[in-house]
Parts: structure tokens; sequence; C-alpha cells
């Protein structure tokens, strides 16, 4: 199996210093024990392909250009010449130029599909594997999907192994310049506001104060998960308004335009 | 038939230089190292005499023994080959001289035999060594008696041709031994003071301990096969004797963890030649079943190798093996070696130590906390930071106790001392990084190096004029160990600038009345650094009544805390903490002084002390407000 795993800079959450993403990092993991893989990063700093050797990769790509444009045309013209099986991605940003969305990005470009959330991957012969996806709560949902196909990994996936000093020394990095012709302004144009709470929902206050305590959490909504396999869309749409009157988000049935009631 | 005893000797040179050289041919396979053999050669018999005496000598017996022993044997044998010269082999004299170095070896021999006979002390290995007193016995009884019957009844008696056989059985065996034997350890001994891979240790009055940094630039990083390491220690782990002195002082090996040196430098031989005899001595508790493959050119740890991972990984590195061995081999040096390259080279740390590290490499502090907090526990006390400052005459060194809730009670205690006194001091506030001594211990040399320039780098922007840290790890990595990377500080700890601030008249400490006070020194500040005085002048300052344990000083007992041991935490049948806070319990005191902060993590860690854990400067500054409380009381009456 051939792998590619998408590298970038992201930062430590407590001293701010340039790091490895850690569910990268998780990804170099599964992709090493998997097969032939190699860790792509588009940037201006050779950094995160150094750091992935360290974590196990024998060979990553740096394709070097000016930090600002989008890096998904170069990433998405490598990966189609690698043509590897199976596309390995951190699962969000963490604190640095990363946005978490490349790898939704390059599914979309590449055409295949992405499964999100996956802590473990295994072949399952004839163009297929089986992918554990993370779900809340610590359920796993195991998928079997054909490849090629562009996988994030879940924090819940096997720790990291270790950064070895030696093992980056060995490792190769292979620096090219980004094609300018793939290289694109990130459309559209990122915006940068301020960091705002988002505003939590009131619930009626009451019950006992465990059902607060739910209703601060969040729990009491997340509990009732109901599944239905292939409904009709008669049936789901029924369901997810049934939904969205439980939580209080529309009106209950009948009940006018007086706002949710307990 | 004079001359045949005359040729014994002679045969058992050749034939003892014959084993040594096959011998040699495997240290040979070692890497190169520079040994200056004329400047060793010629302090040979000081430092056997002095350094390796001042060792052995702590076992009485040993000692007595062995000047005995060895010492009737080399007379004996050389005055046996001067038979050679025909007006001596005619000379009753002679002979009953040769007699009476014999009838001396004779004496040494009964007294290594009744070392292992009837019953061997735990600590001493069987096997080939239970027959080196028999072999000894037959050499000394064989020659006394021919000796004595050709002073006696001239060299054609009937009893000397036997009493030749069986000299010569043992004479031969001994020289026999000297390859893979007991007898092994004289010549690789002798051999290894001169070559030491650590001359300092022979030339200074402090201890040599510092690490050698590892060349990151290497083909390869660390030790994975016995050839990796230089031909002079492979020559140490040969100079080996089996007494089992580092196992009785080793932490791990008392804790059940499946560590013991003694088996460790052993399994380093059997790594180089596997073909030798089999190991008789105690074994590695609760050992991990290995594999055993071995060879110069196989790798040394792993499962599938002679020496577990878990083994490598128990060692808290507090050098008391080292500081126990007669034959002055370097235990910790080895081991820092071998975990080099498992961390370096297979990315292979224990596992739970994955995220410390991580922490250190990117972080700059193992517990991934902020730097900026590492002031936090002062709470209040005025800390000055440097960098508003510029100068200062003392630079306060925090280190990673800084962060430790009990810890802050210390350095609240001595931030409050060096203000009572007046100290112009500062610290670093958060250009304070880690010194990286926990990453080195844990074999992370890249981590280390790349910590100690960056330390080295922000201390020299300011001026001061020493560093004063109450972390003996800390105070080992920034006065030893940063000097490789041209660091060049006076480091003082803070237990003897206390001391000096109260000679100075800085200080008046009153007299505490706390009851007895036991003092546990710090493995890197006692063997590290020879530091031992200081703590305990400052408790006797104050008034306390000071009791010793059993182990104190430079022999004192590890907590436990070193060398990454609790991150590594290898499990095994107790604590070492536990172990060594019972021992402060036999002496009774109510109080156990600490100086270092792993030691204090440790210590006040242990369920059901009988004592508490104070360090000397929380004590210190209980005596100055005692003395304050008693000042208006004095000024009343």
């Amino acid at each position: 199996m051939k792998l590619v795993v998408l590298l970038s800079v992201g930062r430590h959450p407590v001293s701010g210093k340039p790091a490895l993403p850690r569910t990268e990092a998780q990804a170099i993991r599964i992709a090493a024990e998997l097969g032939a893989s190699i860790g792509l990063h588009v940037g201006p700093d050779a950094f995160p392909a150094e750091a992935a050797l360290g974590h196990g990769l024998d060979r990553a790509v740096h394709l070097a250009c000016a930090g600002g444009p989008d890096p998904i045309g170069p990433l998405v013209a490598r990966i189609a010449t690698e043509a590897p099986d199976v596309v390995l991605a951190g699962r969000r940003g963490q604190g640095g130029e990363e946005t978490g969305l490349a790898p939704y990005a390059v599914a979309a470009r590449l055409g295949v599909p992405i499964v999100p959330d996956a802590v473990a991957i295994r072949p399952a012969g004839d163009g297929l594997v089986e992918v554990d996806q993370a779900l809340p709560k610590g359920a796993l949902r195991r998928l079997v999907v054909r490849t090629p196909l562009v996988v994030t990994v879940h924090p819940n996936a096997p720790a990291p192994l270790p950064y070895a000093f030696g093992k980056a020394r060995r490792g190769s990095i292979e620096r090219v310049d980004a094609a300018a012709a793939d290289l694109a302004a990130v459309a559209p144009a990122p915006e940068e506001r301020p960091y705002r709470k988002r505003p939590k929902m009131m619930r009626a206050a009451g019950g006992s104060a465990a059902d607060r305590l739910k209703a601060v959490t969040g729990e009491a909504t997340a509990g009732g998960a109901k599944i239905l396999d292939g409904p009709t869309p008669e049936d789901a749409a029924k369901e997810v308004l049934a939904f969205l009157r439980r939580v209080g988000v529309l009106a209950p049935a009948g009940a006018g335009a007086t706002g949710p009631t307990a | 038939m004079t001359y045949a005893f005359a040729a014994l000797a002679f045969l058992m040179a050749g034939l003892a230089t014959a084993q040594a050289l096959r011998r040699a041919a495997l240290w040979r396979l070692g890497a190169a190292a520079p040994v200056d053999w004329v400047s060793g050669l010629a302090k040979l018999p000081k430092r056997y005499l002095v350094d390796v005496h001042h060792v052995v000598a702590r076992d009485a017996y040993a000692s007595r023994m062995h000047a005995i022993v060895a010492g009737g044997l080399l007379a004996a044998t050389v005055l046996t080959a001067f038979a050679i010269l025909p007006p001596l082999a005619g000379s009753h004299l002679y002979w009953g001289v040769v007699a009476l170095a014999f009838a001396i070896t004779l004496a040494g021999s009964l007294l290594v035999g009744a070392r292992r006979y009837p019953k061997t002390p735990k600590r001493l290995s069987k096997g080939r060594f239970q027959r080196l007193p028999i072999l000894l016995l037959a050499y000394a009884a064989g020659g006394t008696v021919a000796a004595l019957s050709i002073a006696l009844a001239g060299p054609g008696n009937a009893v000397l041709p036997i009493a030749l056989l069986v000299a010569a059985a043992g004479g031969l065996g001994l020289a026999y031994e000297v390859k893979g034997g007991p007898m092994r350890h004289a010549v690789a001994g002798a051999l290894h003071l001169i070559a030491h891979p650590r001359q300092q240790r022979f030339e200074q009055d402090k201890p040599d301990a510092a690490l050698v940094p590892l060349d990151l630039d290497a083909p390869k990083l660390g030790a994975e096969l016995p050839a990796d390491f230089t031909w002079n220690r492979l020559l140490g782990f040969d100079a080996c004797i089996q007494c089992g002195r580092c196992e009785t002082a080793c932490p791990a090996f008392a804790a059940g963890q499946p560590l013991n040196p003694k088996r460790l430098i052993q399994d380093l031989v059997a790594s180089l030649a596997p073909d030798g005899p089999a190991y008789a001595g105690s074994p590695y508790p609760n050992a991990r079943d290995v594999a055993g493959e071995a060879g110069p050119l196989f790798k040394v740890i792993g499962p599938d190798a002679k020496i577990h991972p878990d083994t490598l990984w128990s060692c808290t590195t507090c050098r008391a093996c080292v500081e126990e061995c007669p034959m002055m081999i370097e235990h910790v040096d080895a081991i820092v070696s071998l975990r080099r390259h498992q961390t370096l080279e297979l990315g292979a740390p224990p596992q739970k130590s994955f995220e410390t590290l991580a922490n250190l490499r990117e972080a700059d502090e193992p517990g991934g906390r902020p730097l900026s907090a590492r002031g936090d526990f002062a709470a209040g006390i005025e800390l000055p930071v440097i960098s508003k400052r510029g100068a200062a005459d003392v630079l306060l060194w925090l280190g990673d106790g800084a962060y430790d809730l009990r810890y802050g009670r210390t350095l609240r205690a001595l931030l409050k001392l060096f203000h009572e006194a007046g100290v112009d001091f500062a610290t670093l506030g958060e250009e304070e990084r880690d010194t990286g001594d926990l990453a080195r211990r844990l074999g992370d040399e890249a981590t280390y190096q790349a910590l100690a320039r960056a330390n080295i780098e922000t201390l020299r922007k300011y001026r001061f004029n020493r560093i004063v840290t109450s972390d003996p790890h800390a105070l080992h990595a920034l006065r030893n160990e940063y000097r490789a990377f041209g660091d060049d500080f006076e480091v003082v700890h803070h237990t003897a600038f206390l001391l000096e601030l109260i000679d100075g008249g800085k200080l008046a400490p009153g007299k505490l009345d706390a009851g007895t006070v036991t003092y546990h020194d710090p493995c890197y500040l006692g063997r590290y650094n020879g530091e031992t005085e200081a703590p305990r002048k400052l408790l006797d300052r104050i008034g306390l009544s000071r009791v010793e344990m059993a182990r104190h000083g430079r022999r004192s007992m590890c907590c436990g805390g070193g060398g990454g041991a609790p991150v590594a935490d290898v499990p095994g049948d107790a604590r070492i903490p536990d172990i060594r806070m019972a021992q402060a319990a036999e002496t009774g005191a109510s109080v156990v002084a600490v100086a270092c902060p792993t030691c204090t993590a440790m210590l006040e860690g242990v369920t059901g002390r009988s004592a508490e854990v104070r360090d000397v400067a929380e004590l210190v500054l209980m005596a100055v407000e005692a003395s304050r409380a008693d000042e208006p009381r004095r000024a009343a009456a």
C-alpha cells in the first residue's frame, strides 16, 4: 500500500513554538505501519518534513514556496503524480498557519472520498481499506472504503512514536520548488476577526442539579441518539424536526410563536 | 629439579601473557580511544595503592586478604624465577626465603577460601570463582613444600617432584584463568587503571562525573553493539571481579527492579565474548525474559538480545555502583551510552517518557508548563527578574522544582532568607529553560544540547557573579556538564550559599529545638559533586542534633528520583523512596533534611512517614524566625 501524509506547521499549545501537530504525528505512525509512505509539505519552512522523519517516515517531500499562496495546488499536483492509495492528514489545525481544511480541499480537487476521524486503517484486499472511525463518547464505526481516499486522523488514534534525532538525520528530504502554475491565492481571501465566544443556548432552568449540569454541558441533547437505516425523506425530515423541537430550536408543534417551553 | 621449579614460574608468566593477549584481541574490536600509556603506567602504582585501596579497604577483610595473597603470589613467583641463577639455586637460605613467600601465599589462600567456604556471601559470584581458592591453595601449598624440601633436604629429595606437580597444577591453572576466569581481573584491572576512560577521577579530589557530550554528527549515535564501546571501556568491563559491592549499593536492585549492575557488566562482557563461562551471581530481580543472543557485532539491548530494555531504564544514574566499584568501572557511562542509542537512533525511550521528551523538545520544560509560570510559587514574595535590571550579584536558578507545590515552600523559604540577608539576586524569569538534565539521562542528547546552548546564550546576556540553585541536578549541569559547551559560570548550591551568609554574619539564625534530624545526601550533590559538608554544618549551626543514616555522604542511597527513573517507572517489588525513608526511620530522627527538589518529592511521597521531610533552607528559615521571635523578649529582659 502506498501512502502520503500531509504535513503542516502547528504550534505547541503552551510554548507557541512551531511543532508538528500531534494528529499528524499519529498519522505518520499509522502510515509507517501500513507501507511505503512519504510526507508532503508545502510552505516556506522544511521543519515539518524534518519532524516527520524523526517521527518515523523514511522520506519526505518539501514543496518550497513563499508563505501566503494556497498550498492546495502544489499538494494536489504532487499527490496526483505519487498516486497513493491513502492520503492521511491531521484532523484540525493546531494554532499555526494550517486551517484543517486542506484534507477536504484536497479530496474535493482529487474527486476522492474523505473519511474523517480515523483511529485505525487496515488493508481489506482488492483495492479496499477498512477504516475505524471515532464517534463521540468512544464509539467506533467500521467503514470499508474503496481506495484512493483521504483520511483524517483522530486524537484517539495510537499515540505518536517519539521523535528520534537519528531517524530525522537518516531520512531523506526531497526539496522541490513548487511550480508557479500550481500556486494561487487563497480564495476566498481569509478574514481575521477577534475570537468571540459562541453564545450558549439558554434553556429553561429547573429540574435537579444533575439536569441543570446536563443542560449546561449539552449532555441532555447528545444522549438520545437515534439511528434510522435508509429512511424515506419524509421520515428523516420528521425526525429532524422532532429533534429540533426537542432541543428548543423550533417551537413545539402547535404551540404557535410563544417560543420554546419546557 | 630446581630448574624445573624456576621453569614453572616462567611457564606461568608465559601462559598468563598468552591468555591475556587472546583476551586483548577482543578489546581491540572496540572503538579507538586515545590513551597515554607512559603517563598511565607511571601513575599505576599510586592509583592501585591509593585509589583502589581506598575503595577495597571499606571491606577490611578483603583488603587484608588481597595484600597477603596477591603480594605473596607475586613475590613467590618472581623469587622462584631467580632460581635459574646457579648460585641462588644452590643456596639453602634462598630456598628458605622462597618457602616463606609461598607460606604467606598459603595463608592468603586460606583467607580466600574462608571467605567462600563453607558458605559464600550472597553478593559474591560462584561458578569458576569457587575454584579460585583451590588453585591458589594447590600452588601455594605445593610451592611451600617444594621450596622447604629443597632448603632442608637439597634438590634431590623424593618429596620435591610430587610437590612440584601440585604447584604446577595450581600455578598453571591460575595462569589459564587470566582469559576467562577470576584471574582476569588482575591483568584487566591493572590495564584499566592505566587506560581508564576518566583519567581525571584519579587526579582531583572532587568526583569526575560529567557525561561526555555526544558528537551528533557521528555515523552512529550511542552504543548499539559491544564493539561500539571504546576499547578501554570493554577492558573496564573485563576488570570486573564480580565482588557484588555494586549490587548491594544499587537502589533499583534493592527495590526489586530488573537491574543488577554486576549482572549488567557481566552481560556486556558476555555480549562481547559469548563463549565465556556462565554467569553465576545473583540475577536481575524479577528478570524479564530475553532470548540472550550475543556477539561483538550483535545488538546489546532488546528482548532478543542479552539485556532487556527494562534493565536499562531502571537505573537512577545515582552512581552508587561507580562509587563502590573497587575496579573503577564506569557503569553509568555505559548505561547512558546504551540509552543514547535507544532514544536517538531507535526512537525507543521508555513508553511513559514520550510526552516528557516531546515537552522538553517543544516547550523547553518537561511538564509542558508555561515558562512564565515558573515564578508563580513566590506568591507575593518579591522575585526580581534579571531582564529588568540587566545585572545582579547572584543569579537564582529555580529549576523545575519551582512548578511543584510542595517544593514552592522550600523556594519561598529561600527567597525570604535572601531578602532577610539583603542578597542582590535575580532570576531569569521566563527566559529560564530546563537544563535538559532529564533529556540527557534519558538518552536524548540532541534535545539536551539544544537546551544547553540556548541556556548558555541566555546566561551570557546578563551580568552576574555567580549562580545559586537549590537543584543539584541543575547545579551539576550548569557547573560541570555545560563546560563542554563553553560555559564557565561559578555555580553554588543553596546550602553552601546559606552557610556563607551565616558565616558572613548576614543571617543570624537562632537555635531550633526540633528533635533530631538526619540528612539525606542528594546523589547529584554528594556523589556527583563531592559536597557533603555544607548542609551538615548548617544543621549544626541551627542547633539541631544530627544523626547519620548507615548510608550517608558519598555512599548515600538514592531517593529513586534521578536519571529519568520516575518517568520510566519500571515496576519492582518496592519503591526506592520507601526503602530510604525506612532507613531514615531507623535513626529515630523526627526530621529528614533534604537539599534537592527531586529528593523532596520522592521522600515526601512516602506514605506512613514517621518523620517530617524538610529542606535545609526551610529549617534555616525556621531558625532565623525563631531568633527574631526571641529578640523582643531579650530586649525586654
